[in-house]
């Protein structure tokens, strides 16, 4: 974190970091969500279970209190009963006394005294079993009792005795008989009273609403056999189980509830043993736990299912929640990206010429100055190559911007193959580019990128479907000798490049102070010109043309002289390129047409012959869109004849677009002017493309013609540039003939005219003028005849 | 379904005819009770202990046969619609949790006759023979069972 009190406290601000990484995670929506959504997950289902739990301690609570309430109505009942049944057996008891015993009970009976005979059987049986009296009347297979135990047994306990459970073979009903032992005297010593009872009778007593369809009514007897068992509607008798295991000997009264399995089905009920206090039988009471707690676990169901359902929901809402607000959130930081990506995007194109993608003049500057930085702090030279399309112009106006722009972006490509990884080439505007080598040893490294970069320029451009080559002009300077800061070193290296274009263009050259100071003539000289047109410091020097043959002068060519008040005068060569560059080429040309075709016209007023006169093109008026009218207007306002003013384009202007220069020319050729290409020889046209020209004069280059004696290659040379004007019916001009050898060897070779030294230099108007008169007078003087 | 329906429609049907044919267990009271008619309910509640007064208002008290006797049968059968071990199950319970006690039973039509004829808040019931044989329709009055 970038804390001032770092400095101060490192752990306090840790931990306070720390801290606020977790609040803000705390508001991040998934961490939110989820804690909230467990949050309220843990209360429902806290809840939820919590209800559950209490719910079966309710069920359970009751179950107990019902088990319990049920075991003492139970009990209660059956102590009733059985003291009646045991009331009945000693009533008849001592009822006997020595009477007949089945008089005795009827009597009772009709007192009303004996139990309903519905359910109840009371009988007296002898000491052998048989059944001596019995109300109602005893049923056929139950007429001995010898083999009942409750017989045997009567004999020998004091008690009523509570016999095992017998079917009754007539009936097919399972009964109990109680018996006490008693003395009659007619039947001897021992006469046996018993009482029996349908068993169903002790768990009549069952009520499904309270016990349920599982729930458990029996008397088991102290000998651990069920005298009687009800479950439900099911009855069953006999059944033997652990008397020890089933009744807590505890001796306290009203036993208690417990939750247990019954071992006689296995099934868990709340189950109550008790026995009782004056028979040898205990009671059972069972109520069934999946019936007492059915009802329980159906509400904990629903709870369970509510509590899901809502947890369910919640998931749902929350997870609808989450997916919304993660979508909010993907929305706003795909904004941020964008605003990020526009945020670099606008940077890149602060910092990136967006043509070529190079960097622009301000990302430059700061690279340089960094790099200066660089190489001054670890002691390293560094190359500023700056670079300068030739004839971008030329090709800018003449194919538009769009292949301009083409051609730029084309040659950022080749500057960039041309280069090192670690070069930068910049785009400084217009055609100018730069080359930082940082960490130069030795200069000529830098000229071997030079090269590289030369050759890579001058392969074959293809633009608008047609190729054409194109030159850069270097300057270099290098760092810290040529300047020590940003601004001085471009001055440098654009000086240098400067004297590069002087140099003929295509070409490096290392910066020095002597061009500096050239530099500065230069500039001057280009802020001179601009006055130089008004105050007519220019000036038009003629050089005449002779027919090869005859002698005779056909014409002139107006050369082009810049008469400085301080230089004196200037070269056209010194100065063209010049004007060329800053666009004062065409109203300097338009001065020379017109001073060329007043002079002609003045010339032949005085009473010339008709002479042609020759007028230089520069490329940049040739492709000058208002040429024609410029021509025209001229041609006007002299009275010039257009058949003798010839314009002189050189061949490398010609091949630069060759439909555009066809269309001129034709226009041209159209007002009558004549058309001649200059410095023939030098440039690449394809010579069978010479004949789509509309030319009408061939001018063979001086540099041919020096030679002519010494070269054979050169008079091969120009015998076949005669030739070739000869077979296309044009006029052939020799340039810059300077002997007489040279003139002889043209003259054999048939060329139509010549021009050069031989016969004269290039002149001011008014010697040329007298010039001319001379050779007039001579020429009339040698040929009186014509 | 069909066959079942018509086997318990002939079923009924030879029921009532052998009812008529053979045996009819009528309800009798005292002659000097007033009753003339007891619902099937008010009967039905009476024998089974859940009412002790007859419609004016009067105490009553059911006399059954015993079991095994046909009137006994025939009686619960006809007019309460139960089996003897259906009722001996009701008293069972009624007996056995306190709430009740079964009607004092006589062994035959005959004792019936007598004890009914006896008591004028009695209520009783035997074979319809009987009573035609017997010379006691004076001293007992059938009861219309609606």
């Amino acid at each position: 974190m970038n804390n001032p009190d770092d400095k101060h406290g490192h752990g306090v601000s840790d931990d306070s970091a720390v801290v606020w990484r977790w609040l803000h995670r705390l508001v991040e929506p998934a961490f939110l969500f989820t804690v909230v959504a467990l949050l309220v997950l843990a209360v429902i289902w806290g809840t939820t279970l919590n209800l559950v739990v209490m719910e079966r301690e309710t069920a359970d609570r009751t179950a107990m209190a019902l088990a319990a309430d049920t075991a003492d109505t139970y009990e209660a009942q059956v102590v009733r009963a059985l003291r009646e049944i045991d009331t009945t057996l000693k009533l008849v008891h001592y009822s006997l006394d020595d009477r007949p015993a089945q008089v005795v009970l009827e009597e009772l009976r009709d007192l009303g005294m004996l139990p309903p005979e519905l359910l109840f059987t009371v009988s007296v049986a002898d000491s052998r079993g048989n059944v001596i009296a019995s109300t109602p009347e005893a049923s056929p297979s139950q007429r001995n009792v010898a083999e009942y135990d409750f017989f045997q047994r009567a004999h020998e306990e004091a008690g009523m005795v509570l016999g095992l459970p017998q079917r009754n073979q007539e009936t097919g009903e399972w009964q109990l008989f109680f018996s006490r032992h008693a003395r009659a005297r007619d039947e001897g010593l021992a006469v046996i009273v018993a009482v029996s009872v349908q068993a169903g009778y002790f768990v009549s007593g069952y009520d499904s609403d309270v016990l349920g369809e599982d729930g458990v009514l029996a008397l088991l007897g102290t000998d651990g056999i069920f005298r009687i068992k009800r479950t439900g509607d099911q009855l069953s008798v006999g059944t033997t189980v652990d008397y020890s295991a089933m009744v807590p000997a505890s001796g306290a009264i009203g036993g208690p509830v417990a939750v247990k399995v019954n071992p006689w089905d296995e099934t868990r009920r709340y189950t109550v043993t008790r026995e009782l206090f004056e028979f040898p039988v205990a009671i059972v009471v069972g109520l069934s736990e999946a019936e007492r707690l059915a009802e329980a676990e159906q509400s904990e169901q629903t709870y369970l299912w509510y509590a899901t359902l809502a947890s369910l929901l919640l998931l749902a809402i929350l997870s609808l929640l989450g997916r919304l607000s993660w979508r909010l959130q993907r929305t706003q930081s795909r904004i941020m990206e964008e605003r990020v990506d526009h945020a670099r995007r606008v940077e890149y194109l602060a910092f990136h010429d967006n043509l070529t993608g190079l960097p622009n003049r301000a990302y430059f500057t700061r690279l340089l100055t960094q790099g200066m930085q660089h190489s001054r702090r670890y002691g390293k030279r560094q190359a500023l190559l700056f670079l300068d399309l030739d004839r971008f112009k030329a090709i800018n106006d003449s194919l538009g911007h769009d292949a301009g722009d083409d051609l730029l972006k084309e040659m950022g490509k080749r500057l960039s193959g041309a280069v090192r990884e670690s070069d930068v080439v910049a785009r400084l505007g217009g055609d100018e580019f730069v080359v930082l080598i940082p960490e130069v040893i030795d200069e000529s490294q830098v000229t071997v990128v030079a090269d590289k970069i030369l050759a890579a320029v001058s392969l074959p451009f293809t633009l608008v479907g047609q190729e054409f080559r194109i030159t850069v002009s270097i300057g270099i300077a290098m760092f810290p000798q040529d300047g020590e800061d940003e601004q001085t070193l471009m001055k440098h290296a654009d000086v240098a490049m400067y004297h590069a274009k002087e140099q003929g263009k295509n070409n490096a050259q290392f910066y020095s102070t002597q061009l500096s100071t050239d530099s500065l003539e230069r500039l001057a000289l280009e802020s001179s010109m601009r006055k130089a047109l008004e105050n007519r410091e220019f000036r038009l020097y003629y050089q005449s043309k002779q027919d090869m043959l005859t002698g005779r002068v056909t014409g002139m060519e107006a050369l082009l002289r810049w008469q400085h008040p301080d230089l004196g005068l200037i070269a056209p060569m010194q100065f063209i390129p010049l004007a060329e560059e800053n666009g004062l080429i065409v109203p300097i040309g338009r001065w020379v047409f017109n001073t060329a075709c007043r002079q002609n016209v003045e010339w032949q007023m005085q009473g010339f012959p008709p002479l042609s006169m020759a007028v230089n093109l520069s490329a940049r008026q040739f492709l000058d869109e208002h040429l024609l009218g410029d021509i025209k207007t001229t041609l006007e306002e002299t009275g010039m004849a257009p058949e003798l003013l010839e314009l002189e384009i050189t061949e490398s202007m010609m091949m630069l677009d060759m439909p555009r220069t066809v269309r001129i020319l034709k226009d041209l050729k159209r007002m009558g002017v004549r058309i001649a290409i200059d410095d023939f020889g030098t440039g690449y046209s394809s010579l069978s493309k010479l004949k789509d020209f509309p030319l009408d004069t061939i001018k063979i280059d001086g540099s041919f013609i020096q030679d002519l004696v010494n070269s054979a290659e050169d008079r091969s040379l120009t015998e076949a540039i005669i030739e070739l004007g000869k077979s296309l019916g044009l006029t052939v001009v020799a340039e810059g003939v300077e002997s007489i050898e040279q003139a002889d060897y043209l003259r054999v070779h048939s060329c139509d005219q010549f021009q050069g030294f031989y016969i004269n230099m290039p002149m001011p108007a008014t010697e040329f003028e007298m010039s001319m008169r001379d050779q007039f007078r001579r020429f009339e003087d040698s040929n009186p005849s014509e | 379904m069909r066959i079942r329906l018509t086997s318990s429609v002939l079923g009924l049907f030879l029921a009532l005819i052998v009812g008529s044919a053979s045996a009819e267990v009528v309800v009798v009271v005292s002659a000097q009770n007033p009753t003339e008619s007891l619902t099937r309910a008010q009967l039905t509640d009476i024998y089974l202990g859940r009412l002790n007064r007859f419609p004016s208002g009067e105490s009553v008290t059911p006399i059954d046969q015993r079991e095994g006797a046909t009137a006994h049968r025939l009686f619960y059968r006809d007019y309460l619609g139960q089996t003897p071990a259906q009722i001996k199950a009701h008293w069972s319970k009624l007996i056995f949790t306190g709430r009740g006690q079964p009607p004092r039973s006589v062994a035959d039509d005959s004792a019936m006759a007598d004890t009914v004829a006896a008591s004028p808040d009695a209520l009783g019931y035997l074979d319809s023979t009987y009573l035609d044989s017997a010379e006691v329709g004076d001293r007992l009055r059938v009861v219309v069972i609606e």
